[in-house]
């Protein structure tokens, strides 16, 4: 038994190595932005968990050495709805309530486009998702903004070119997407790239929240193609095409430069979705994948794990980098080191490679590596392993 | 492209299309009809004969038939609870309907997304094979559609004919007052309509979740084909329904196939409206 002047004596070093580490570790909020509510709350779990993986580990190793100081980085999260309107509020509460330096997300160009001049007025450093070329591409030239995804900007050329060298006997692709923003966004991109590479197009657009395409494929059969890109369409839709394809009669191959879908689509098409090629974000065979799985499991139980948690997770690692290589929390010397990350590896993507500069007039894209995956015998199967051209 | 392959693909896709626009339209009529209820919750009740489907087939894996017909079944009698809370409120009341069921719609959704959440599921199927003539392609689930949206219309028109309950029913439908009069009771005449077209709904929202996707938000696409075909054929005439689906089925397979998705929403819609300047009462419906 302890007697009492022992005890008093214990809790007064207690008190000490407290108030101690207390002044030695300051917190640093680091604020997030996505879906956690209606269709996206996938995505925007998918952003939370990443995040909060990238935390725990850094903050388990001891903290966030910055200069001579050590930081506690904490996730302040805001559900945006995925909506313009939702990510605006949360960019607002983030940089004007919250005052943090450093945002990760939102997903989906509405969101990201509303949120952007916040962040850019306030010198807020975001790394954000979204596929509209204007994230990047704007008046300001996105002094603090950076998209740490893909868009189809990035992996649809490299996939087209992939297919060209890999089916060589294709000649006429079609492609039929949603009449919406989304649509008339990526379809004329995608037109673009597969004219470059030899493919004769036939496009149709539809209106979102149809569920019936029968007629529509109808139509396509009688145009002759031979490759069926589902493109943009949402993972439920993409679904439906590729049944009501198969179940029309059509014969060709189908992909989807976009979603990605895989599970999806193996769920609603069932063995029709067998020899569909896709886009994958992420590969989780990977012997590099293991760890992260592991992690995952730990914290977040058996569920799916969705394609974009290593991708936030990667996204927030190359933020961390980039803060302890600058040496200081000051956002214009971490976006200036973090311009300059060139080379350094997170461990799930391989070495960091910026680019955009050709598309967007700036290079604040970081280019992914994604990999090309197949339906065989009702099972994902990776073909290849692809990395975006640097433009 | 006007090729007798493609033309004869045209029809049965039409078909195909026709018979669930005729099934999603029986009940939305029928309630119209009789109790002068503009159902806007028509789309909840598909939704929720699309989850008992999904538990009873997909998850209990009953046989098809029982999971199917058992399913509609048991939506409708739950439903009875609504027709007391809610429906009796608005009966022989068209426009107060419309905004009570709006509200009653957005409830059944609501507690939907809080019970099996907002992700898409999908039903399995329980025929996924094709039946190939040539160049012509005929799913097999489709082909369920079409044999049970015969087999329900059937059966229907037979009861609305020939049954005692059938007679009354129409009795109601025309004159409420000389109907009571003759010895019918309308609480029970309109309880059992009710009842019928819930079912046909729920049946209905089975076989549309299964051919597309199950979600809480699944029932507005139903419900806005309900609509339209209604419209066309003539508010409250089951023939009418059978009508307005067969046109409406047809005329989007074929518009959209030889002239796109555009033009094909372009004319279907626009003929609602010019139907609905020239004879608002649709085209077998009857003048008020």
């Amino acid at each position: 038994m302890l007697s009492k002047s022992k005890l008093k004596i214990f809790f007064c070093l207690l008190t000490l190595a407290v108030t101690n580490t207390a002044f030695a570790q300051e917190e640093l909020k680091i604020g997030g932005i996505g879906p956690l509510s209606g269709g996206g709350t996938a995505w925007g779990t998918a952003l939370q968990r990443g995040m909060q993986m990238a935390i725990d580990e850094v903050n388990a190793s001891g903290g966030l050495k910055v200069g001579g100081k050590t930081y506690t980085p904490k996730l302040v999260m805001f559900d945006d709805q995925y909506t313009a309107a939702g990510g605006r509020v949360a960019a607002d509460r983030l940089v004007n309530s919250e005052k943090v330096n450093f945002i990760v997300g939102p997903i989906g160009s509405p969101s990201v486009l509303s949120v952007v001049p916040v962040t850019t007025q306030g010198n807020v450093v975001l790394l954000s998702n979204g596929f509209s070329p204007a994230i990047l591409k704007n008046e300001a030239k996105s002094p603090y903004n950076f998209r740490t995804m893909n868009s189809t900007v990035e992996f649809g050329p490299a996939m087209i070119k992939w297919y060209r060298q890999n089916y060589p006997e294709a000649k006429k692709v079609a492609l039929i997407a949603p009449n919406d923003a989304v649509g008339q966004s990526v379809v004329p991109q995608l037109e673009a790239y597969y004219i470059a590479n030899g493919f004769e197009v036939w496009k149709e657009l539809y209106d979102r929240g149809s569920k019936e395409f029968t007629p529509l494929i109808t139509r396509m059969i009688a145009q002759k193609v031979d490759l069926f890109d589902l493109n943009s369409n949402a993972p439920g839709e993409a679904a439906l095409l590729l049944k009501q394809a198969r179940q029309s009669g059509y014969k060709g191959k189908i992909w989807q430069v976009g979603g990605p879908s895989v599970e999806e689509i193996i769920d609603i098409a069932g063995p029709l979705a067998e020899g569909f090629i896709s886009l994958n974000v992420f590969d989780f065979d990977a012997p590099v994948a293991q760890k992260f799985i592991k992690t995952y499991r730990q914290k977040f139980g058996d569920g799916v794990i969705n394609a974009q948690t290593p991708g936030w997770y990667n996204a927030t690692q190359i933020l961390f980098e980039s803060i302890r290589r600058a040496g200081t929390i000051d956002t214009l010397k971490v976006r200036d080191t973090l311009q300059k990350m060139d080379g350094y590896d997170a461990g799930l993507f391989g070495p960091v490679s910026w680019g955009g500069m050709g598309d967007y007039g700036v290079d604040h894209q970081l280019l992914l590596r994604f990999w090309i995956v197949e339906v065989k015998g009702g099972k994902v199967v990776t073909k290849a392993a692809l990395h975006p051209d640097k433009h | 492209m006007f090729t007798t392959d493609i033309l004869s693909q045209v029809v049965i896709n039409g078909l195909s299309l026709s018979a669930i626009y005729i099934l999603v339209a029986l009940g939305f009529t029928l309630l119209f009809g009789i109790m002068k209820v503009v159902n806007f919750s028509h789309g909840a009740f598909a939704m929720l004969g699309g989850y008992a489907l999904f538990i009873s087939y997909g998850s209990y894996k009953l046989p098809y038939i029982i999971a199917l017909f058992g399913s509609a079944f048991t939506v409708a009698l739950i439903s009875l609870i609504f027709e007391f809370l809610v429906f009796k409120w608005f009966y022989q009341k068209m426009f107060q309907s419309m905004i009570g069921l709006m509200g009653l719609n957005m409830a059944i959704v609501y507690a939907s997304v809080m019970i099996w959440d907002i992700s898409e599921r999908s039903i399995p199927s329980p025929d996924q094979s094709i039946l190939t003539f040539g160049e012509l392609s005929i799913p097999m689930d489709r082909l369920w559609i079409m044999s049970v949206t015969l087999v329900v219309l059937g059966l229907f028109w037979y009861f609305v004919t020939y049954s005692r309950q059938g007679l009354a029913m129409r009795a109601a439908s025309q004159d409420l007052e000389i109907a009571a009069a003759q010895g019918i009771n309308p609480n029970r005449i309109y309880k059992l309509a009710f009842f019928i077209a819930i079912f046909m709904t729920a049946l209905a929202g089975g076989l549309y979740a299964q051919t597309y996707a199950l979600s809480p938000f699944m029932g507005e696409r139903p419900l806005m084909v309900a609509f339209i075909v209604v419209i066309l054929g003539g508010m409250g005439s089951i023939p009418g329904a059978a009508l307005g689906g067969l046109i409406l089925g047809l005329g989007e397979s074929f518009l959209s196939t030889f002239y796109g998705g555009a033009v094909s929403s372009f004319v279907s819609f626009g003929s609602v409206v010019i139907l609905l300047i020239l004879r608002p009462w649709g085209l077998l419906g009857k003048p008020e």
